[in-house]
């Protein structure tokens, strides 16, 4: 954290119009990938097939909000994919074996996710725990109970409506969780730019100091922002299970990596400051698009992996060098 | 912004194009899609071979994805199966319970579907393919209660929790010691993946907590590969460990004497079968429900020719 990496960043944050056009490199990159795919397969370029992509990126999509936010703070959290188990289970848990109704659990579920980002927030800003440490530490603590809940057991016999959030897209088009997933990236994206409160998380990114100096309750924001991204962990959750009609103590191993991909190849810089919701949506796109084309085109799947890590690298280049040239 | 919608338009223009052209070109030919748990799994994959290797010889294109023991992630890739339009669906359930969705989607969309190892209960595929693994369960702990002379400790790790073959296995395993009273059930754990690395740490925690442990029982060759190293490293005199699979590191295994016995499965015979169900049904054609396969017991004296030809 020297002056000399943060000044460009305080540029960037008095110009907002700026970080739109840190767009224009990702999704220049996801429209090549959609051409090269219409070409390389006949089952591609279809409505079914963007909607099948949306579904498939809705998870991923609901944490990488989450996740933008905690980036642009410059902070990271490792937990989500834990906490997601673990909002998981104890949702499940509360409506098997506690008998509760089903809406309630779920809300309870979102709950637990919020009550793992506030155990975080207190770590990093009151025992002064580096994020990534305290977010590694919830990432396992999560993960034990997750798995404690039911003894490693996986729950289900969900009643159908509750699968239906997943699987039925009304009007032919959006089931409910994918509803929810655009919703929430629309109010964060405006949240974000056009918020007083939205943008004081740039600030805090760019220079903690700064904005504490500046009237801004650094401490608060950053308990706030984790505790965001735990309850979007908690709905993200309550999505997966509604797709896979079933909780599982092992959901979501390594999908906080993944997270961080998407939010990266969307423009964020992991020291914090620089950031769009916008561009994370382009970003778990490019993932969604290419795990879906590869599928599609019949990669073989040890190959996909090997193309996967490349395009990330390759995203994150293209953006850097177009970043440098201006 | 402008100029990227010019190019997304073109784009979008001459796909369109492409795609008039294949259509017709590639509606000859049939494509089975084979959806994998995890090819990190030796098991797995040696099916995975045997489909594809069918798959060349029948002229028939086989299109894998591999879920990497994530449900979620199969979900995902079976979703985009269906898209592409397969004609018959090989599924190896990757989840535990979760692998009924993914039936239920490839029902709805008229695609059959050939059940590979397990098999979602609530939604039953069209056939399922596996060993059968409650008597060859049940052959292996005989075969343990006779070489131990029916008296000992035994640790027992499990595969993941509340699958087909972690169930059966359970069942046919303790079926047969239930005639072996003088074994004594001193540890049972579950893995998560049924790999080799969970295997050598949660046996090393066995010995940990009970050095006295003369056998250990793995329910996948990984796992009983590890439980073997970590009666290595921990010093541990005379163990018999047994594993079940009879993947090509386990047979190694057996020949070298790392591991007394496996139950090896007829993965290429099933990989084989799995592809004729799958092009049977796509033509309408009837299969039977339940394809049950018998393992063989290997020891040092029947390993050779399984390393050289797996059946």
């Amino acid at each position: 954290m020297t002056t000399e990496v943060t000044s460009p960043r305080a540029k960037r944050n008095l110009l907002p119009r700026i970080a739109f056009g840190g767009v224009a490199g990702p999704l220049i990159g996801l429209v090549l990938l959609c051409i090269a795919f219409s070409f390389a397969s006949q089952y591609f370029l279809s409505i079914r097939n963007a909607l099948n992509v949306l579904d498939q990126v809705t998870v991923l999509g609901i944490l990488a909000i989450g996740m933008t936010m905690v980036i642009i703070i410059g902070g990271i959290d490792l937990s989500v994919g834990s906490v997601l188990a673990l909002s998981m289970m104890s949702m499940g848990w509360l409506e098997r074996m506690a008998g509760l109704p089903l809406p309630l659990a779920m809300v309870l579920g979102v709950l637990t996710g919020a009550a793992c980002g506030l155990v975080s927030g207190c770590l990093i800003t009151f025992a002064r725990l580096p994020a990534f440490i305290a977010t590694l530490a919830i990432m396992s603590v999560a993960r034990g109970l997750a798995n404690l809940l039911t003894d490693g057991r996986q729950i289900v016999g969900y009643p159908d409506w509750f699968t239906n959030l997943a699987t039925v897209r009304h009007l032919g088009f959006f089931s409910v969780t994918v509803t929810v997933f655009v919703v929430l990236m629309i109010v964060a994206g405006i949240f974000l730019r056009y918020r007083a409160t939205g943008r004081n998380l740039f600030a805090i990114g760019g220079n903690p100091e700064v904005a504490r100096l500046a009237g801004i309750d650094v401490r608060r924001y950053t308990i706030l922002t984790y505790v965001v991204s735990g309850a979007l962990a908690g709905v993200a959750a309550v999505t997966l299970a509604a797709r896979l009609d079933s909780s599982q103590p092992s959901a979501g191993l390594g999908i906080e990596l993944d997270t961080i991909a998407a939010v990266v190849i969307g423009g964020a810089s992991l020291v914090g400051g620089v950031g769009s919701i916008a561009g994370t949506l382009i970003g778990v796109l490019i993932i969604g698009v290419l795990r879906n084309g590869l599928n599609l085109v019949g990669v073989s799947p040890f190959f996909q992996m090997v193309v996967i890590g490349a395009v990330i690298a390759l995203a994150v280049t293209f953006d850097t060098m177009s970043r440098e040239r201006k | 912004m402008l100029r990227t919608l010019k190019t997304t338009a073109a784009g979008l223009l001459v796909a369109g194009v492409a795609m008039a052209g294949t259509v017709r070109a590639q509606a000859e030919d049939m494509t089975i899609g084979l959806a994998v748990a995890n090819l990190q799994a030796d098991f797995f994959n040696q099916i995975k071979q045997s489909v594809e290797k069918e798959g060349k010889e029948k002229g028939v294109t086989v299109v894998t994805v591999d879920a990497g023991g994530d449900s979620a992630t199969q979900v995902s890739q079976i979703q985009d199966l269906i898209t592409r339009n397969v004609d018959a669906l090989i599924y190896i359930p990757a989840g535990a319970t979760a692998a009924s969705v993914p039936v239920e989607a490839a029902k709805k969309a008229k695609i059959p579907v050939v059940a590979v190892d397990r098999n979602p209960p609530d939604a039953p595929a069209d056939t399922f393919i596996a060993t059968d693994s409650v008597a060859a369960a049940k052959t292996l702990g005989d075969w343990v209660c006779k070489q131990s002379g029916g008296k000992g400790k035994l640790a027992e790790i499990q595969g993941q929790i509340g699958t087909t073959p972690q169930i059966d296995r359970d069942k046919g395993f303790s079926e047969a010691m239930k005639d072996c009273p003088g074994i004594e059930e001193v540890a049972k754990q579950a893995s998560n993946q049924w790999m080799q690395d969970e295997g050598f740490n949660i046996a090393q925690a066995m010995i940990q907590r009970n050095p006295e442990i003369s056998i250990f029982w793995g329910q996948a060759d990984a796992l009983a590969l590890g439980a073997a190293q970590a009666a290595k490293v921990g010093n541990l005199g005379d163990v018999i460990v047994v594993g079940f699979d009879g993947d090509v590191a386990g047979l190694e295994a057996v020949k070298s004497g790392t591991l007394a016995a496996t139950m090896t499965q007829q993965t290429q015979l099933m990989g084989r079968l799995a592809l004729d169900s799958a092009i049977k049904l796509a033509k309408g054609e009837e299969v039977p429900a339940m394809q049950l396969q018998d393992a063989t017991l290997t020891t040092k004296d029947n390993v050779e020719p399984f390393l050289k030809d797996h059946p």
